[in-house]
């Protein structure tokens, strides 16, 4: 998206997820002097933008899936900026909106218990983005988290889907590196949707905002 | 009119070329042995952690044996897998203990959540801050925490867990099956010792121990045990330097006295939690809401 100026003003007006940067090219002051000037602006003025146009953020529908104790609601409320010292087990689901990079995700959470796996399929559809959080540090579940997420990219209602996956809990001792995780799960030879691993600590926060950088920068991109 | 471009920056152009592996903590940290926070494969042993030799670490349990397992420190997390008659003991857990595939074990631990899958006859003596749950597993039982040594209370600070904040009883089963219980609560009367030994080894010789009730760093509380009368009493403590030692001291004299404890609470009271617990006295306290509030409820009179 930009807007063309005149000879003399340059505007280019660049959507990323860092800082917005509004240039002005060349101004030409009295006298002749031709000087660059440049300005920057935050990432709020889009959302600023959009609301004086009448437009509202974008809407993405999140679903947050893995097995039980991977560290979701750690994450939802991390994400929520929350407090984390007191998460409950998730008997149900919870839900949070949050506003990050001129969009409203609403993070639908669903508690991982096998027995309750079977009722994750209710919440397939109309789904932008699927984050799967991995516990890195489980590794007597390791292909149990795999044989689950295989599954969940064989579903009809999430085909094309683009999938984040948190390597989470970096923060622990035995925590395995994404690359061993990547590996281990098979990551490329996914060919059916864009996809990601990204490693993060819900709990410290670190890593989780640069796997929402990638969920805002691929929200469009379910392949159809 | 036609388009005009700016010079792009040097900075730009580095954003968009290919961005280096970014470097976090855990890839900068020093390294440790993971071997030396795991019990694995153990046969009719004792073995344990001193206080300090955890020190929040993350400790693996696993394919052990008629064994005895004491770790007096706190830790980060602990999972128990395919453990038979085993004693454990579990300093402060920061965040969950999950126990799954284990059989015959009897346990005395404290966490901010306890997740137990797949097992078959544990005995617990329970501090969780959480909901226990509880999923495809039968003959769980469930008592209070209930143990001291010098360095314990420290070690709940440093988990980030409450000594107040324990809802042992409350337990969730995800696969209940009809007309059959899959956990219960253990008698009253159970003495500690009879599960869960203090260590007679040399090894543990230096952690000064006890099992009695009214010694344990967690308040022994009654939680969902069938109440003797319907009449209760709620006491509120406004937290100020001193209020854990109050706390403790009112407990104390209370049950001396012959009334109960059934359950504690440590939190944050809102201006809407202090209206509806005090109503009309409610502008009394709302100066003191910003601090914790600990409240005790004594639901026992003595006849």
């Amino acid at each position: 998206m930009g807007w063309a100026g005149t000879r003399h003003d340059a505007y280019l007006l660049r959507i990323s997820p860092r800082p917005l940067t509004l240039k002005l090219g060349r101004k030409k002051k009295p006298g002749g002097h031709v000087e660059p000037v440049a300005f920057e602006w935050t990432e709020g003025l889009l959302s600023i933008l959009r609301k004086l146009k009448s437009a509202p953020d974008q809407e993405v529908r999140i679903l947050l899936l893995g097995l039980d104790n991977a560290g979701k609601t750690t994450l939802l409320k991390q994400l929520a900026s929350e407090d984390i010292s007191h998460i409950t087990p998730t008997q149900g689901f919870n839900i949070k909106s949050v506003q990050s990079q001129g969009f409203k995700l609403n993070v639908w959470d669903i508690g991982g218990q096998r027995k309750i796996r079977p009722y994750w399929r209710s919440y397939f559809e109309n789904t932008d983005i699927l984050i799967y959080v991995i516990d890195s540090a489980d590794r007597k579940r390791f292909e149990e988290t795999g044989q689950e997420l295989t599954e969940l990219l064989e579903e009809e209602k999430l085909s094309c889907v683009p999938v984040l996956i948190f390597a989470n809990k970096q923060d622990l001792l035995t925590a395995a590196p994404a690359s061993e995780i990547a590996e281990g799960l098979n990551l490329h030879t996914i060919r059916d949707r864009v996809w990601q691993i990204q490693s993060c600590s819900a709990l410290t926060g670190e890593g989780v905002q640069d796997g929402m950088n990638w969920v805002c920068k691929n929200v469009n991109a379910k392949k159809k | 009119m036609g388009c005009c471009f700016t010079k792009r920056r040097k900075s730009e152009k580095a954003e968009e070329e290919e961005e280096q592996p970014k470097l976090y903590s855990w890839d900068q940290r020093e390294k440790v042995d993971p071997k030396d926070y795991m019990f694995s494969g153990l046969k009719d042993e004792t073995v344990g952690r001193l206080p300090g030799k955890v020190a929040g670490q993350q400790f693996v349990i696993q394919d052990c044996e008629n064994c005895n397992i004491y770790i007096f420190d706190h830790s980060a997390t602990i999972t128990i897998d395919d453990c038979t008659n085993c004693v454990i003991f579990l300093g402060p857990v920061k965040g969950s203990v999950f126990f799954r595939n284990c059989r015959d074990c009897k346990c005395t631990l404290a966490c901010q959540q306890f997740r137990v899958r797949d097992c078959r006859k544990l005995e617990v003596f329970l501090c969780c801050a959480t909901q226990p749950i509880i999923e495809s597993s039968t003959n769980i039982k469930f008592g209070c925490f209930q143990w001291y040594y010098p360095e314990l209370a420290a070690q709940f600070k440093d988990a980030g867990l409450s000594i107040f904040n324990n809802i042992w009883s409350h337990v969730h089963d995800f696969t209940p099956v009809s007309g059959e219980l899959n956990w219960s609560l253990l008698p009253e009367n159970a003495v500690v010792q009879d599960y869960v030994p203090i260590p007679v080894t040399e090894e543990f010789k230096a952690v000064r121990i006890s099992t009695e009730a009214n010694r344990s760093i967690v308040p022994v509380s009654r939680g969902q045990r069938q109440k003797y009368s319907d009449e209760s009493c709620l006491v509120v403590l406004f937290a100020d330097d001193y209020t854990t030692a109050n706390a403790r001291k009112l407990i104390d004299e209370m049950v001396g006295k012959g009334f109960s404890l059934v359950q504690t609470k440590e939190m944050s009271m809102k201006t809407e939690d202090a209206q509806r617990v005090f109503q009309e006295k409610a502008s009394d306290f709302l100066l003191l809401l910003n601090k914790g509030i600990f409240c005790n409820y004594f639901p026992d009179w003595p006849s």
